[in-house]
């Protein structure tokens, strides 16, 4: 972990693999780039398993060429289909039990600050519906009502893909799935106002159909949480082959989704507002 | 013989454009060259979901990316 991890010892470059080699070369270690430059540098994320057309690979992809700082950050997943893709990337990875994500993020946020007192770590989970809200419920509650400084993002994409199209607490009520064929009987959970009510101090909801902004919301939930606590996004990522959308037309349902359900919403406390504010301001100042 | 999106280079050139590159799912996969102006896919990697179609065709109406079968070694 860190820059001088990352680099090649010199005279080592040949031996390589050259995937690598581009990684450090075109890459994002020790530099920020913009997501709209994708398609111009290495991204860190490689080839995946995950289904074609699949918006939650999307939304990792735009995730990983939005993270300040990659060389000093820690991804955190678990059982389910985000982890097909995270474990592909060049960023520190961990795979916890299923629903013990935010237990073990705790731990090692902890144990960075100790560690390295004078850096900014950042540990980001990254689990769907199923490891943060349903089976993961009681430990991501308590992290947040701990106040535990990292970032976590649900990637939403209603049901249990891997498992057959279980219904889960985030399904919407009345859909009709391929384990769940009387409908669900029950409420979407209202994940964004528990993670307000339970502490978090910068809470977002977004679907993503517009990359600088998944990037600008990704960012600003680490930095919020590398100083002030908790932070959470809420993103819908959808199954196109349990709710069977063609893939042509995921980005489609998206849009749709975010004129009905998905609206971008931001929310964040008065300090981190005003932290958000200075920063911003900075290098305009610069400017002038 | 699989099914991969493909950029009419001519017709990419004439917009400074690269929707479908930030719309591609997949990782170093639809590419965007810096001093020719077009997107250009990396056959291998492509799976063939068909979005940046969708973006380039049904949103903005340009029409420069169709999908075609190659077959391995193409």
């Amino acid at each position: 972990m860190g820059l001088e991890y990352v680099r090649i010892s010199p005279g080592f470059e040949k031996y390589m693999p050259k995937d690598y080699v581009d990684l450090v070369q075109y890459g994002q270690f020790g530099r920020e780039v913009d997501v709209q430059q994708l398609g111009q540098f290495k991204e860190l994320v490689e080839e995946h398993p995950m289904c074609a057309g699949c918006f939650m690979a999307y939304f990792i992809r735009v995730f990983y060429a939005a993270l300040p700082k990659p060389e000093d950050t820690i991804v955190i997943g678990t059982a389910g289909c985000a982890r097909l893709a995270l474990s592909q990337a060049a960023v520190p990875f961990i795979y916890g039990n299923y629903g013990d994500t935010n237990a073990v993020a705790s731990g090692l946020k902890r144990a960075l600050s100790i560690r390295f007192p004078d850096k900014d770590k950042d540990v980001v989970v990254i689990a769907g519906d199923g490891g943060l809200i349903d089976i993961g419920f009681g430990m991501t509650m308590h992290s947040w009502f701990r106040r535990e400084k990292f970032t976590t993002i649900m990637v939403d994409n209603e049901v249990y893909g891997n498992t057959g199209g279980q219904e889960s607490g985030m399904s919407p009520k009345g859909v009709q799935l391929k384990m769940a064929p009387k409908g669900k009987q029950f409420d979407k959970i209202n994940a964004v106002e528990l993670a307000k009510t339970a502490g978090c101090v910068y809470v977002a909801k977004l679907a993503p159909t517009n990359p600088k902004r998944i990037a600008k919301t990704v960012r600003r939930a680490i930095l919020a949480a590398r100083h002030f606590g908790p932070t959470f996004i809420h993103a819908y990522t959808s199954c196109n082959i349990e709710y069977s959308i063609p893939t042509e037309k995921v980005l489609e349902d998206a849009r749709k989704r975010e004129k009905q359900d998905f609206g971008f919403y931001e929310w964040m406390t008065e300090e981190v507002k005003e932290f958000f504010e200075e920063l911003e301001r900075k290098p305009e100042e610069v400017k002038a | 013989m699989y099914y991969v999106a493909d950029v009419k280079e001519a017709d990419c050139a004439k917009y400074n454009c690269k929707q479908c590159v930030l719309f591609c799912p997949e990782p170093n996969t639809l590419m965007y060259h810096d001093s020719k102006h077009v997107a250009w896919v990396n056959y291998s990697r492509c799976k063939g979901c068909a979005i940046c179609v969708y973006v380039c065709s049904d949103l903005l109406k340009r029409n420069c990316i169709q999908m075609v079968m190659v077959t391995t070694g193409d």
